[in-house]
């Protein structure tokens, strides 16, 4: 640091200056023909709009509060909204929200389907929602080269893919972000994401899996398909009646979302693999995502054909499937894996869990570079 | 708490309030602010409280030393013991997973076995910025441009809610002097704070969101699976999309300090009118540029020993300016262009001075090739900025020469008027806004409620469920 307050060469830099060559220049005075108000006036004034913009969009907010987690915050939000709402609805006030297309209930998860890698012929494609088949520009992903015998999907060229459909969580994502450039640059693989945060099997009314699951497998026709979700799975199933997490129907009933699941996976003679949750580093949380992996592994083992249960215990744990932030990788490379919320995988973690699935689709015979 | 969400709309509407009722009473005003911008902060994680009330108790010992040492040798050593302990804090937070991973790896590589204890520290939300303005508080104390603050007055300085998350960085002499002073209660400068926040929400929950989801992600998750106009048009959408994500917060900070009466200093002139990198960097975050320039670029010798000095000096300053942003190489290499980019202009300046030129040619053909190529360098460092590492940089830089002739379904016609349509706003004049702002002012209050009341339903209606936090957050 410099001795002097002022340095000598203030006077030369400071109209030549690399960065400011002022100090950032405070708003325009008050010097102007804007009107001021008391803050009274202004708290009203603010009040008032505040409440015409929420009478406007009260159904709106009314069913974002329906979809959100069970709790206290819930239940205020709907005790709050559910009347305002209602006065919005017989005023017919939400039709202006509606008609811009963004009504009631049309909002949804953050995410959606990507798809990476070579369509027939070989060329890479890439981009947002594409639909297979009628237009090859949009990432078409069903063979088209003609041939009277099916090509192998276990023996995949660039001519004819093998077509994998990744879908999960904000993990799943964390994993498939890693997963579909992975697939993809091998130049026999085309890799679809579908990945949406904070959803999972127990809310389908916030977010239904299966129907988005069904939509996929139809737009995608994946030969594989890669699951992970579950990080938002231990909590209440909506009723009537309600079904808490703690209470002993819990688990029958997420057995048989997720057999569901796995069987609507499987609907279309895709082989699956469902990659288990890694250690958590909240000692709860953690609890709760080995109730969970405990049903998928039964499920996984129940369906028919079986389903591969991956487990990430201890690629993304400690040898004793406890948490840890790091690992040492094949090349004996230090690597966190975790991000500081002891919850999510960072890009290295997705890494590590991305060579694990592509390893295992080798031992299944898929001949993947 | 996030700005744009109905949490933070009922927190404001009670800081207002009580900003108000207690703007009479000075001690109890400074009481309610602190415990405020403490319930604001620690709706993140009440733990991270803790870290902001002992970087204010080291701001506020380092200041009361500084100033209370005698001689000008202890007034430097107990500036740079407070700046080092200070610095030590956001190290520890911010570098020491980073810097412990590649000393582990390096030591590894060399069979020297474990350098250091491998613990993953988590980055407290704000920690960079509130930081950098207990640095800028003592250092000038030193410099006697600042007298020592209260502790009370100090900890609402650097807590106070509406610039605490992200800036911008409010340097002690403008903003202590306003926490002293009664504010004036019936003057309050509403319409242009209410335009600040609504066209800060604009920007950050309409177009960054869709640009990002649009195009900046897709392409920079897999960038070898997209064409070369695609990265083109990734690169200059992330250009949209972080201008607006942080201008938009910047805009709602201001905006909402003007609403308590207080007067935060601009952060950001139309960055992306700029015609060379030094032009870019006084209009982009305009408060780190000027912290840059004052308490890193001038004890560095600034531009006064000659010209290697000057690029020597303006290469530290902006790779340790990349390195604030985070502990990542992405975040080096950013800062090396911007450095580059700075001495490059520097030697070329004074070259065409001393024969005889103007510093920067100068002609309205010139002014726009100088922009757009600006335009274009500034995209490069921000395909850094963005990658999640530097194959992923290298990755979407390397469609430029390997991925044309391929179909790019992502560049439709609305993702082209959003972006040609936010780097066309830069250039519309500050007066007509001014004019815009005046003449809502004049409206009926029922005018000026329906006006609010929709614009709020505009944004609200176009912007996603749930909006992404401001990529300065992480910061």
């Amino acid at each position: 640091m410099s001795d002097a307050p002022t340095p000598p060469h203030h006077v030369d830099w400071e109209p030549q200056s690399e960065f400011a060559s002022r100090a950032p220049a405070e708003l325009p005075p008050a010097a102007d023909d804007r009107e001021r108000a008391p803050w009274r006036h202004v708290l009203k004034l603010g009040a008032a709009a505040f409440a015409v913009w929420f009478l406007l969009y009260a159904p709106t907010l009314q069913h974002n509060a329906q979809v959100s987690p069970v709790g206290t915050r819930r239940t205020v939000s709907l005790d709050v909204t559910g009347p305002v709402a209602a006065v919005s609805r017989a005023l017919q006030l939400s039709h202006i929200v509606s008609i811009t297309g963004r009504g009631s209930g049309l909002g949804g998860p953050s995410g959606g389907l990507t798809v990476s890698g070579p369509r027939p012929g070989g060329q890479p494609v890439g981009g947002s929602l594409p639909k297979s088949g009628s237009n090859p520009k949009q990432g078409g992903t069903k063979p088209t080269t003609p041939t009277t015998v099916p090509p192998d999907p276990k023996e995949p060229t660039a001519a004819n893919p093998l077509r994998v459909l990744i879908v999960g969580d904000s993990i799943g994502i964390d994993l498939g972000d890693a997963l579909q450039p992975d697939l993809a640059q091998t130049g026999v693989v085309t890799a679809a994401l579908d990945g949406r945060v904070s959803t999972g099997l127990t809310r389908p009314d916030y977010f239904n899996w299966p129907a988005q699951l069904a939509a996929d497998l139809k737009s995608q026709n994946p030969q594989v398909v890669v699951i992970m979700i579950g990080a938002n799975d231990a909590q209440d199933f909506l009723g009537p009646p309600d079904t808490p997490y703690t209470s002993p129907q819990w688990n029958t009933l997420y057995a048989q979302r997720v057999a569901q699941f796995m069987q609507i996976a499987q609907s279309g003679g895709a082989t699956v693999v469902w990659v288990g949750m890694p250690p958590m580093q909240n000692p709860g949380l953690n609890a709760q995502m080995s109730d969970v992996d405990a049903v998928v592994q039964q499920q996984a083992v129940k369906t028919h054909p079986p389903v591969t249960y991956l487990s990430t215990a201890r690629s993304l744990g400690t040898a004793q499937g406890g948490y840890t932030a790091f690992v040492t990788n094949g090349a004996g490379q230090v690597v966190n894996v975790r991000t500081p919320d002891g919850t999510h995988l960072t890009p290295g973690g997705g890494q590590v869990a991305a060579q694990q699935v592509i390893a295992e689709l080798q031992t299944l015979g898929y001949k993947i570079p | 708490m996030l700005f744009p969400t109905t949490d933070f709309a009922i927190f404001f509407a009670i800081a207002f309030t009580v900003n108000w009722l207690l703007n009479p009473y000075a001690g109890w005003w400074k009481l309610s602010m602190l415990g405020l911008s403490y319930v604001f902060y620690g709706w993140v994680g009440w733990s991270y409280c803790l870290l902001l009330l002992l970087t204010t108790s080291v701001t506020y010992v380092g200041g009361a030393w500084v100033n209370a040492s005698s001689t000008e040798r202890g007034r430097r050593i107990a500036m740079g013991v407070s700046v080092g302990a200070l610095l030590a804090i956001l190290g520890w937070f911010k570098y020491y997973g980073f810097v412990s991973v590649n000393l582990d790896n390096l030591t590894h590589a060399l069979d020297l076995g474990r350098a250091v204890p491998l613990l993953q520290v988590g980055l407290p939300i704000a920690i960079s910025f509130f930081t950098f303005m207990a640095i800028s508080y003592v250092v000038d104390i030193y410099r006697r441009e600042l007298q020592p603050a209260r502790p009370l007055d100090l900890a609402v300085y650097i807590s106070f809610f509406p610039h605490l998350l992200a800036g911008p960085i409010v340097r002690g002499g403008e903003l202590l002097p306003q926490i002293r002073r009664r504010r004036d209660p019936n003057s309050i400068d509403y319409s242009r704070a209410f335009w600040l926040i609504l066209a800060g929400l604009f920007k950050k929950v309409v177009i960054s969101s869709y640009v990002a989801s649009a195009i900046v992600t897709p392409v920079f998750t897999s960038p070898t699976q997209h064409s070369a106009p695609e990265a083109i048009f990734a690169a200059w959408g992330y250009a949209v999309q972080i201008y607006c994500d942080f201008s938009g917060y910047t805009d709602i900070a201001i905006g909402l300090a003007m609403l308590l009466g207080f007067r935060f200093p601009q952060n950001f002139d139309a960055p992306y009118t700029a015609r060379n990198l030094q032009d870019f960097w006084r209009r982009w975050h305009m408060t780190l540029s000027r912290w840059l320039r004052d308490y890193l670029y001038i004890p560095l010798g600034g531009s006064a020993n000659g010209q290697a000095q000057t690029v020597r000096n303006i290469m530290i300053t902006m790779v340790l300016g990349g390195l604030w942003h985070g502990a990542a190489w992405t975040f080096v290499v950013w800062g090396a262009l911007q450095g580059v980019g700075q001495s490059f202009g520097h030697v070329r300046r004074k070259s065409r001075e001393r024969r005889g030129l103007p510093g920067v040619a100068e002609g309205p053909v010139r002014d726009w090739v100088q922009r757009f190529l600006t335009f274009q360098y500034v995209c490069l460092g921000w395909v850094f900025f963005n990658a999640t590492g530097m194959s992923q940089a290298f990755a979407v830089i390397g469609r430029l020469f390997s991925g044309w002739g391929e179909a790019s379904p992502l560049i439709t016609p609305l993702l082209i008027v959003t972006i040609v349509g936010t780097l066309a706003s830069q250039f519309v004049p500050p007066l007509r806004i001014d004019r815009l702002q005046a003449a809502f002012s004049r409206q009926k209050v029922a005018v000026q409620v329906g006006l609010l009341g929709f614009a709020l339903l505009g944004i609200t209606t176009f912007g996603p469920v749930g909006v992404a936090p401001f990529i300065y957050y992480r910061f």
